[in-house]
């Protein structure tokens, strides 16, 4: 039994068909990256999961529990959280209430804040500053944090390392290697090397649908395989 | 002439005295507005049923003080009814609310604005010609505020206070008192329980709010209702209030002013609810003292709100606090 099993998904924002069958599956413990050009459906892959765009055909399994018709919030009750691209930190409440509101029982929250800030140890700096006024880099370190904090099993991480400079980019690489250890991983990524470092598997997809598969040990970021689909 | 009444206007006694009348406004005008500014605020619903519930708590809170008060009652066993009756009419509201929120405003949510605002717009069709009714039953003038409300109040709140120099009344105080505690609770509500940062969370964005494992529609339901709850204490405390009343109008008189202080502190902003009840408050109050004591014309003291909106909404579109979009739901 996987995780998490996509199996035949369909999803459509109106009338424009994004995802058309997309099978996957990761398995508890593993950093799996879903690779692929721009638009070609791995952000709707990541919503379609959290039913926030929910698919209209196919099977999304958690721990063997259908996800399809859920609230998203009862899908984030069950374990499954969310670093989006765009960061969406809450800009209005400070660092340590953006971090709060991400852990859901009250007796964990000592707990919570600690591990974001051994991470992330400029954020216990800003803790008590308006998120909105953070810089960039520091956004996307909260965003990440709130993810961590959460009391999740599988992590669904989009474009971490979009937009930063390399230092933070290091930064950040680091602090996911570091939870990689104890929690399960489902990341989009273009940047190449840094996906195949952070992944044990990697699925690539194109046009809405997994068109290749494999081991990320067995592969290079120059391989063919990639060239074919990741090119422009 | 002027001079002469700036002079006047200047003195401990006189400011003083506009300056406790210009906090009684604001406590009265953050107390209609701040259940609105909550409900747009997360919900992004502009509901023009507020007023309708704040004039509909004015009549249940004069009803339970009708009902429980004589003329043998005594002046603080009053004040302490009246507190009994802001908590009931407050519990009342905040389930009716509820109730409203999950019947017909919540189908609501994935259409345009425009739905929300006739539907809200009906309701208070609908409220205010239910209350008509109830009224003609029980042969009461709807039109003209009901007295015998009135009369459930203390005599030492008709009555002035010095302090010091500056002679104020009781009741201003006691609108003061109970605006600073409104304030007060919403914003420690807001900021120190676990509920508050969710609602706070999501109002700016509910789609990760929700990713968060936060449950935005009962959030929803939640703060409609203490919305609603909240009109229908400032009803029950408008309902003491001579120059207010408990009548079929003062949905409409309340309706305005609420609208005119969310939009001039920005549109959802609870910070801004307060300031901008501040700002207009204070507005009315000094320029009632100037058109009573140096004009001598009474009629357009009420045009002040309309100037401190048409001067914001020209200086600072967004108002005061204002953010460009809330409830992105």
């Amino acid at each position: 039994m996987s995780l998490l099993e996509l199996s035949g998904v369909h999803t459509y924002y109106g009338d424009s068909h994004i995802l058309e069958g997309v099978d996957l599956a990761v398995e508890e413990g593993e950093v799996v990256a879903l690779a692929g050009r721009n638009g070609v459906g791995k952000t709707t892959t990541l919503r379609t999961i959290l039913q926030l765009t929910p698919p209209r055909e196919g099977s999304i399994t958690f721990r063997d529990e259908s996800l399809v018709g859920l609230e998203t919030h009862e899908v984030a009750a069950r374990g499954l959280g969310w670093i989006p691209e765009d960061r969406r930190i809450f800009g209005q409440l400070t660092v340590e209430e953006n971090l709060r509101a991400a852990i859901p029982d009250p007796d964990d929250v000592s707990d919570g804040l600690r591990l974001a800030f051994d991470s992330f140890p400029i954020l216990e700096e800003r803790r008590g500053q308006d998120a909105g006024t953070l810089s960039g880099g520091q956004q996307q370190m909260l965003a990440i944090a709130r993810g961590l904090v959460g009391d999740n099993d599988l992590l669904l991480v989009d474009e971490p390392s979009e937009g930063l400079a390399p230092q933070i980019v290091a930064d950040v690489a680091e602090a996911l290697s570091t939870a990689s250890e104890d929690v399960t991983m489902l990341l989009v990524e273009q940047n190449l090397p840094l996906a195949l470092d952070l992944a044990d598997r990697f699925y690539i997809i194109d046009k809405g649908r997994v068109v290749d598969d494999g081991d990320t040990a067995a592969v290079t970021a120059d391989d063919e395989r990639f060239r074919r689909y990741l090119s422009a | 002439m002027i001079l002469e009444a700036l002079a006047e206007f200047l003195t401990l006694s006189e400011l003083g005295g506009v300056i406790v009348n210009g906090l009684a406004k604001s406590a009265l005008y953050v107390m209609i507005a701040s259940g609105l500014t909550l409900i747009f605020g997360l919900m992004g619903v502009l509901n023009f049923a507020h007023g309708s519930l704040t004039m509909v708590g004015a009549y249940l809170g004069g009803l339970l003080m009708v009902v429980t008060v004589t003329s043998g009652t005594a002046p603080l066993t009053r004040l302490g009814l009246f507190f009994v009756a802001i908590v009931v009419v407050f519990a009342l509201l905040t389930v009716l609310g509820g109730a409203i929120e999950t019947t017909i405003i919540r189908p609501l949510y994935d259409r345009p604005p425009i739905y929300q605002i006739l539907l809200t717009f009906g309701l208070t069709l609908v409220i205010e010609e239910l209350v008509r009714i109830v009224l003609g039953i029980y042969d009461l003038q709807p039109l003209s505020d009901w007295q015998a409300a009135l009369a459930t109040k203390p005599q030492f709140l008709r009555e002035p206070v010095s302090l010091g120099p500056v002679s104020a009344g009781w009741m201003s105080l006691f609108q003061i008192l109970l605006g600073t505690i409104t304030v007060v609770g919403i914003w420690a509500f807001l900021t120190k329980t676990r509920y508050g940062l969710y609602i706070r969370a999501g109002s700016e964005d509910t789609e990760m709010a929700s990713a968060l494992g936060i449950d935005v529609r009962q959030v929803f339901t939640v703060v409609f209702a203490l919305g609603i709850g909240l009109a229908g204490a400032a009803g029950t405390l408008l309902m003491w209030d001579p120059t207010w009343g408990a009548s079929v109008p003062l949905a409409a008189e309340t309706l305005l002013p609420a609208f005119i202080v969310v939009i001039v502190g920005g549109l959802g902003t609870f910070r801004g609810t307060v300031v901008a009840a501040l700002v207009v408050g204070m507005a009315d109050a000094v320029t009632t003292w100037w058109f009573q004591n140096a004009i001598q014309f009474t009629g357009l003291p009420e045009l002040v709100l309309f100037l401190v909106l048409v001067v914001t909404l020209i200086v600072r579109p967004q108002g005061l606090f204002g953010v460009e979009e809330v409830g992105g739901h």
